[in-house]
């Protein structure tokens, strides 16, 4: 069984990947941490009896719950929402349309030096890319690439079988090397050699 | 999504890119706003709360009063009859005690000395005056 201590180290190294990787799936950064807070109280709630190296898998599975939970009232949310405005004719109902840009400086209000403008610039590009990745395919990525889980974690992680992440893995490969190249960002650039 | 998949990329390089990726959003990671991070840092300490309220009071460091208390909490019926051992081992004692406090009342209020009751020999030497 994990200590107090132990909790708390592990949260503090894993709670910032842990909030850019739930703005790039839900883009909105109020909205990721409440996601994110949540996890870490289902985690320490639901698993005190847990050993601190199982943490990092059960806390990716949790978050990821956390964030379908999400999805899900948010579709039951614009359905009546969808369903009300046809009543009342109310068109000013338009603020549930996120725009992916408003989010995109998360952490960025500090001064950026010229020298670092074209590194930031890359950041953002790739991750608008990683925002414009299928959910699925964008999970996998970050568990397999960011996370470094095992297919096998991160297939428990997924609730899906260690194939079903292999082909999301390779397809989400494809697909960021597609759009990186369609911004102009080529393997060579990110210092990848061919 | 209208992207093509088809590009000139080997697996391995697309492996080496996405970990590319990855260590430059592990960077970015690094640097949120303070708002977020105090944020986060409340968010922790709340399931940290959470935590010791569940694994019960963590004293020590190494967590052994929270491992005691989360073993309670889960064997609850062995601990009831830990309980109950406790509590008869306890009564017998008690019985055991007041039996021979009673004795030594016993002892002190009677007519002979209490040396009369040590004295092995006293009492068939008492049952044979009395019988003649």
């Amino acid at each position: 069984m994990a200590s107090s201590e132990e909790l708390s180290t592990f949260l503090q190294g894993v709670e910032r990947r842990a909030f850019k990787q739930t703005v790039y799936a839900v883009r909105d950064e109020h909205v990721a941490l409440d996601i994110v807070q949540d996890s870490m109280l289902k985690l320490a709630q639901k698993y005190p009896d847990k050993p601190a190296k199982e943490y990092p898998m059960l806390f990716q599975r949790i978050l990821q719950n956390t964030m379908r939970d999400f999805w899900r009232r948010q579709k039951v949310r614009n359905v009546w929402t969808t369903l009300l405005s046809s009543f009342t004719g109310n068109k000013d109902d338009g603020d549930d349309s996120w725009d992916p840009l408003e989010t995109m400086d998360v952490g960025d209000e500090r001064e950026t030096p010229s020298s670092q403008l074209e590194s930031s610039q890359t950041m953002q590009l790739i991750e608008r890319a990683i925002e414009k990745l299928p959910p699925r395919q964008r999970e996998a990525f970050i568990l397999r690439y960011w996370e470094e889980l095992s297919v096998a974690e991160t297939a428990e992680a997924m609730g899906c079988s260690e194939g079903s992440v292999k082909t999301h893995c390779s397809r989400a490969l494809h697909t960021m090397a597609a759009l990186l190249e369609q911004q102009g960002l080529s393997s060579e650039y990110l210092g990848v050699k061919s | 999504m209208s992207t093509d998949n088809t590009n000139h990329q080997n697996p391995e390089q697309l492996e080496a890119q996405a970990k590319q990726i990855a260590g430059l959003l592990d960077d970015r990671a690094q640097r949120l706003s303070m708002r977020t991070l105090k944020q986060l840092e409340d968010g922790r300490a709340r399931a940290v709360k959470a935590h010791q309220q569940n694994a019960g009071v963590s004293v020590n460091t190494d967590g052994t009063l929270s491992q005691w208390v989360a073993w309670v909490d889960h064997h609850r019926l062995a601990f009831a009859g830990i309980v109950l051992a406790a509590m008869i081992a306890s009564f017998v004692m008690m019985q055991n005690f007041q039996t021979s406090e009673t004795s030594d009342a016993f002892l002190l209020g009677a007519d002979l000395p209490p040396e009369a009751f040590v004295d092995r020999g006293f009492e068939p030497s008492l049952n044979r005056h009395t019988n003649i």
